[in-house]
């Protein structure tokens, strides 16, 4: 190969990257101005780290928080979620009395797909990757129905049924939308997380190796 | 003289420190109960909250397997002592030989507000442990 080759050949790959970069960084931005314009920051935090302090941060906020999302939710199903969205809280955000009958914006597939690989892109280092096996052990559901009462407040299977609390997001599909290792890691660190909420702190409570059987519970709801 | 004002000064921001670590987020008894509480035991403290009776609330789910404790019942509430309401709040249902469905609180709230908790519930069933 004559050296006049080659430097076309490197011309033609360093450009090839720079095109597939470029596109990818697209898609990136796409997906940011599109969360921009639609005005999702009204409602979800896309910026880290949590800055509530006090009830009354809490509440007045209207939709849960989007600056973990890539290392809380699984991409086909945000992807889909974002087109079709489905009812996971059963009570309105915030509220422990109304039912929730909220509409949530619905996008183009196009928009949903570059929503979503903006929102994937949003990840925190507190989520150690690989920490949880998701499986529905029965050791698991024994932890989440029995021993620590998850269950008072998180809908999840029932046989066929679903059966559980109201007031904490439905589980019954967490698997289809939640990686387990945010699971364990919303256990493991709930400050960092979510410092104020209405679930318990169980750090102390429930032992390391537990936290990470009963986020592979939840993550194996499917 | 200045070292007698940098000990007041040290001894008043110690006290300050001890006191506000009596509440978790600056909340009251009853803020805590209706923020934490009320999602089993209802706001009113009937033991009627969304958790408890999601028909009531129009969510298509069967009722919580155990009836959480009606908090406005004397009848109820007398047979407690104080020391069992704070051990379940604390420690759970289970520490109580209640259900495990009521959680732990002892890693949520301060050991004060446990206590103003405790008295707050006193209020609801106008009655006094035994």
């Amino acid at each position: 190969m004559s050296v006049g080759k080659v430097g076309r050949l490197m011309v033609l790959v360093v450009m090839t990257a720079f095109v597939v970069s470029f596109s990818w960084n697209l898609s990136y931005a796409d997906g940011k101005g599109i969360f921009a314009s639609k005005n999702c920051g009204s409602c979800h935090q896309s910026e880290g780290p949590a800055n509530e302090k006090t009830f009354e941060d809490q509440l007045k906020k209207k939709g849960p928080e989007l600056w973990y999302a890539g290392s809380k939710f699984k991409k086909e199903w945000l992807v889909e979620w974002l087109e079709k969205p489905t009812t996971i809280r059963l009570l309105k955000y915030n509220s422990i009395t109304e039912k929730n009958n909220e509409k949530h914006a619905v996008l183009s597939k196009k928009e949903a797909e570059e929503v979503a690989e903006y929102l994937l892109k949003l990840t925190a280092k507190e989520v150690p990757a690989g920490a949880v096996t998701e499986a529905s052990t029965p050791q698991g559901k024994n932890l989440f129905v029995k021993r620590y009462g998850c269950v008072g407040c998180h809908a999840v299977k029932a046989g066929a049924q679903k059966a559980g609390g109201v007031s904490g997001p439905d589980l019954s599909e967490a698997g289809k939308r939640l990686k387990g290792d945010w699971v364990y890691a919303y256990l493991k660190e709930p400050k960092v997380f979510k410092p104020v909420k209405r679930m318990p702190v169980f750090v102390g409570i429930i032992n390391d190796n537990e936290m990470k059987t009963i986020a592979g519970f939840v993550a194996g709801q499917k | 003289m200045i070292k007698k004002i940098f000990l007041v000064t040290i001894i008043l921001i110690g006290a300050a420190a001890f006191v506000w670590k009596g509440t978790a987020f600056a909340a009251t008894a009853e803020e805590n109960y209706k923020f934490y509480c009320a999602q089993c035991h209802g706001l009113d403290g009937k033991g009627e909250g969304a958790n408890a009776k999601p028909k009531a609330f129009g969510i298509d789910l069967p009722e919580m397997s155990v009836t959480p404790r009606n908090h406005t019942s004397s009848e109820d509430m007398s047979k407690l002592s104080d020391t069992d309401v704070q051990n379940a709040i604390s420690d759970g249902g289970a520490s109580v030989s209640k259900s495990s469905i009521m959680p732990p609180f002892g890693k949520t709230l301060t050991e004060a507000e446990i206590k103003d908790l405790t008295a707050y519930l006193r209020k609801l069933c106008k009655c006094k442990g035994k």
